[in-house]
């Protein structure tokens, strides 16, 4: 199986947030290479720069050092040409819009044709399951069908890449597992990159290929595990054995991370932290 | 799911909203209903203070009551035990009457009650001396003189109002009589003055009791059915009364017409002329008190007394008592205790308190000497023959006790009868002219005839004048609402520009309107606009004070943007000017209508005001001043309520169109 090419490339990427004289390290020396076709969790505590790195993927911040390569392209360029679509934690959805006119929305921006808007939007809608909602407004659609809008609207431009933010953050677990569902439905049949970021080891571990562990204060990028577990997944998947064997390593990971960060260092490889289809897993956390 | 709950929601929705009108409706009923006690808590006491104002009451002369039916042979005189009646005389008794025939008092014993007195001895001749006729009826018009004497003249008054039913017009004889009667029937004075003022356009008058007879405007007799409707105490004339003129109407058997030519006018028409008795028996009212040779104070039998009555006669026996004062030659210093009067006897008062003789001071002649000298300035009184000590309670002093056995009674005087607006408290509340606050189903019975008053074509007509400022009014919120927009984005977008002009716009909105409005309108005037008759004023100061408002509600729904949609434009690589169109402006909408109701409402406030300033006649504003100085009370609360459901209206105005602007705020 020849190797997918890299689609995000973060190299010795450094953010520094400077909050009055106060200087925090949100994000230091971190190295991630991702590949066209991988879904990749982003899991950590909070503080340890999930977000951020997401957001300086997505050009919505800029680093402090180091370089980011997007399709290619430094992330500003990327932007421009509309390469990802992000989904935030909350469904940031427009009040006076409807559902139809919120997915409609990128494509206007992007001067799209009005029927072929229309077309697509209403593809996007089916796509997460909410025909027939087209006329409701957002205050009338329940949490997870407005996290489902958000989902198709990221998606309506077609972007190569899908930025999910912890996305699921805000809903409740049985809301979520069907949510978990559908977004590796939609994953599989778009064949999109996906970054996901999410505070949950089981929801990373059942969604995943590959997931990036993160530790705090400062935010480092700890260990890169990939996760075996056979597509499609169901609810047997999370009865697995090997299920349990990938969550209790995550765990650990992350217990390692928090407890004796210096410690554990040497036990891995300090080279690039590749996500890569070789089945090795490979993690570098800094200096 | 959740399209079955939006579903859901529709329903409950639309009872949701029914049940906010109920709630809204009951307070509304509760508000209405508070105003009756309020009403009375203002209006009561008011009511008590004219109630208690004797200025405000009906005056009543007591006169001798003559016989009530002329007797056959007025010469004869009365056998014992016979029954005369005295017409008017129910609230007399025996103790509390004397008979008199003209001025001299007649020895008769008799029981009287009920106006009628029965003899114990016979009573010896003349019981009445008839002099002249009336000359009459005057009103009697041969046919065909229709319309023959120009209106207006004396002539025309009784003849043009009585139509043909004649008989009510009568001159009286030149020389003096005593009683009038008709077919051998005493006629009884009586005429009530109406309730109304008279002003020239009014032609309905009510009457506090008469509910017939008919009505007297100045020297003009106008017949039920000719010259009027009735209905009940409340008539309807079928021309104004003149301003000013005295609008009567005959109670008793007849009222004076027109004192000065001598006319009487019945209230029912008679071909025959009534007939003057120069002298009749007649019972009086007896003076109250003991006559024993030593008391000198009695008491009148009704109170309170018309002080300065010049009607008054107090006789003792056949002797009219001298209701005149003296005043001392000298000058009273507060040292000098020595003063001359004219006459040798009489009350003597100090500031209206009698001084006794003997012990306050002494006499010689007309020369008074008081042991204390009278305080300076005070008030120094001789009455010769009586002083009306205290015309609240009708009490009288004689200057000398009557003999015992001798009558004192009262041939004439006038009394203040009882209020004129009622006998309670409540009634006169109710027939208050202007109350401070009306009840709401007086200004509700006023609403209907307020709005006909002119017809839509006249400028005074109130639905032109509330379009008219409510036109201004849209004008204004326009104007400012546009302004207020404008200085929002540009405050958004250029932030040292707020840090500059925000001072300002703020500062603007602490000039007091009414000190600006002047300024505003001299300005116009000068630039060659009319201001009486120009929307403008109202516009340009509506939309003064109604874009602040729009401003500081603009800014900060342009402000309220959350972070994460500014990041999703900024992930769609989105230009500033999608930025501001797709989130800012439509996040600021709701903002902005909330704003913009403020402003529909401070807009309304400043149109009024410019328009009561400019003099504008065409509008609202000078509607409620007009009615305020005409002291209109019910208008200026129907003016009120307008004013409310006007502005009400507009802001409602200005939700409506953010139901069909911004439908997602639809919740």
């Amino acid at each position: 199986m020849p190797e997918a090419p890299v689609i995000i490339d973060v190299q010795d990427v450094s953010k520094l947030f400077r909050v009055g004289k106060v200087e925090a390290v949100a994000l230091q020396d971190a190295n991630l290479q991702i590949r066209d076709g991988q879904f990749v969790s982003l899991i950590g505590p909070s503080g340890c720069g999930k977000t951020t790195l997401m957001r300086l993927v997505a050009d919505l911040i800029e680093p402090t050092s180091g370089r980011i390569t997007v399709a290619g392209r430094s992330p500003k360029e990327a932007r421009a040409a509309r390469e990802y679509g992000y989904v935030f934690q909350a469904p940031a959805l427009y009040d006076w819009r409807n559902v139809l006119t919120n997915v409609m929305l990128p494509l206007e921006i992007m001067g799209w044709p009005k029927g072929e808007r229309r077309e697509r939007a209403e593809e996007m809608l089916r796509l997460v399951g909410l025909e027939g909602f087209h006329r409701s407004y957002p205050w009338q659609l329940s949490g997870g069908m407005q996290q489902r809008v958000s989902i198709a609207r990221a998606l309506a431009f077609d972007p190569k890449l899908l930025l999910m933010d912890e996305p699921f953050g805000a809903l409740d677990e049985i809301t979520r597992e069907v949510m978990n569902f559908e977004l590796l439905r939609l994953w599989r049949q778009t064949k999109k990159t996906v970054v996901f970021v999410t505070h949950s080891i089981a929801e990373a571990v059942f969604l995943s290929s590959h997931i990036v562990v993160m530790t705090a204060r400062p935010g480092r990028i700890r260990e890169v595990i990939e996760v075996d577990l056979p597509y499609p997944r169901d609810h047997q998947t999370r009865e697995s054995e090997r299920f349990f064997e990938l969550t209790t390593r995550v765990r650990e990971a992350l217990r390692l991370g928090k407890e004796g960060e210096g410690a554990s260092d040497g036990g891995h490889a300090s080279g690039g932290t590749a996500v890569g289809g070789s089945g090795r897993t490979l993690a570098k956390v800094g200096h | 799911m959740a399209r079955a709950a939006a579903d859901g929601t529709r329903a409950p929705a639309w009872r949701r909203a029914l049940s906010g009108w109920v709630a809204i409706a009951v307070v509304l009923a509760v508000l209405v209903a508070l105003m009756y006690p309020v009403a009375l808590l203002l209006g009561l006491p008011l009511a008590r203070t004219r109630m208690d104002n004797v200025a405000n009451w009906v005056r009543a002369t007591s006169t001798p009551k003559p016989l009530a039916a002329a007797p056959a042979d007025p010469e004869a005189g009365a056998p014992a035990g016979a029954e005369l009646r005295f017409g008017g005389a129910e609230s007399l008794s025996t103790g509390r009457s004397v008979l008199v025939y003209g001025d001299r008092p007649v020895d008769a014993t008799y029981d009287l009650e009920d106006g009628a007195a029965r003899l114990r001895d016979a009573l010896a001749g003349p019981l009445l001396e008839w002099g002249e006729a009336l000359t009459g009826p005057l009103d009697t018009r041969p046919s065909g003189d229709v319309d023959a004497s120009p209106p207006g003249s004396p002539a025309a008054a009784g003849a043009a109002a009585s139509n043909g039913a004649a008989g009510h017009v009568f001159a009286l004889p030149a020389s003096a009589w005593e009683a009038l009667y008709l077919g051998g029937r005493l006629l009884v004075a009586g005429a009530e003055e109406a309730s109304e003022r008279a002003d020239g356009v009014l032609t309905a008058f009510t009457f506090p009791e008469a509910e017939a007879g008919p009505v007297l405007v100045n020297g003009q007799l106008l017949l039920e059915g000719e010259g009027f409707e009735a209905d009940g105490r409340r008539v309807e004339l079928r021309s104004p009364a003149p301003f000013n003129a005295r609008v009567r109407r005959v109670s008793g058997d007849y009222a004076v017409l027109d004192a000065a030519a001598g006319t009487i006018a019945l209230a029912e028409a008679s071909a025959e002329a009534p007939r003057a008795a120069t002298a009749t028996l007649a019972a009086v009212e007896r003076l109250v008190g003991e006559v024993d040779g030593v008391n000198r104070v009695f008491h009148l039998q009704h109170a309170p007394l018309v002080e300065s009555d010049p009607d008054r006669r107090i006789m003792l026996e056949d002797v009219e008592l001298s209701p005149a004062a003296e005043r001392p030659a000298e000058r009273v210093d507060g040292e000098r205790k020595a003063f001359t009067f004219t006459g040798d006897r009489g009350v003597v008062t100090v500031n209206g308190v009698e001084a006794l003789e003997g012990r306050d001071f002494g006499r010689a002649g007309p020369v008074v000497t008081f042991t204390v000298a009278p305080p300076r300035n005070a008030a120094l009184r001789q009455y010769p023959d009586y002083v009306v000590n205290d015309p609240a309670m009708g009490v009288i002093t004689l200057a000398k006790a009557p003999a015992p056995g001798s009558r004192v009674w009262a041939a004439a005087y006038t009394y203040y009868d009882h209020p004129a607006c009622g006998s309670s408290e409540i009634e006169c509340f109710l027939s208050m002219p202007q109350h401070p606050m009306p009840f709401p189903h007086w200004i509700a019975r006023r609403i209907p005839a307020f709005l006909t008053n002119y017809p839509l074509s006249d400028s005074r007509n109130v639905v032109r004048a509330t379009l008219y400022t409510a036109g201004g009014t849209l004008t204004a919120l326009a104007l400012g609402g546009l302004l207020g927009v404008l200085l929002a984005i540009v405050f958004v977008a250029i932030r040292p520009l707020e840090r500059a002009l925000l001072p300002w716009v703020i500062a603007s909105q602490t000039v007091p309107i009414i000190a600006l409005v002047p300024v505003l309108l001299l300005l116009l005037g000068n630039a060659g606009v009319t201001v009486q008759t120009s929307l403008v004023p109202a516009a340009l100061i509506g939309a003064y004070i109604a874009f602040f408002p729009v401003t500081v509600g603009t800014v900060t729904g342009l402000r309220s943007v959350d972070p994460l949609s500014l990041d999703l434009m900024k992930s769609y690589a989105s230009s500033p000017l999608q930025v501001f169109w797709k989130v800012r402006f439509p996040a600021a909408v709701p903002y902005l209508f909330v704003s913009l109701k403020l402003g529909a409402a401070a807009a309304l406030v400043g149109a009024l005001v410019a328009e009561t300033e400019s003099n504008n006649r065409l509008g609202l504003g000078y509607a409620i001043v007009g009615q305020v100085q005409a002291g209109n009370v019910s208008d200026v609360w129907i003016l009120l309520l307008i004013s409310a459901a006007l502005g009400i209206g507009l802001v409602a105005l200005v939700g409506l169109l953010q139901r069909f602007t911004a439908p997602w705020e639809r919740r």
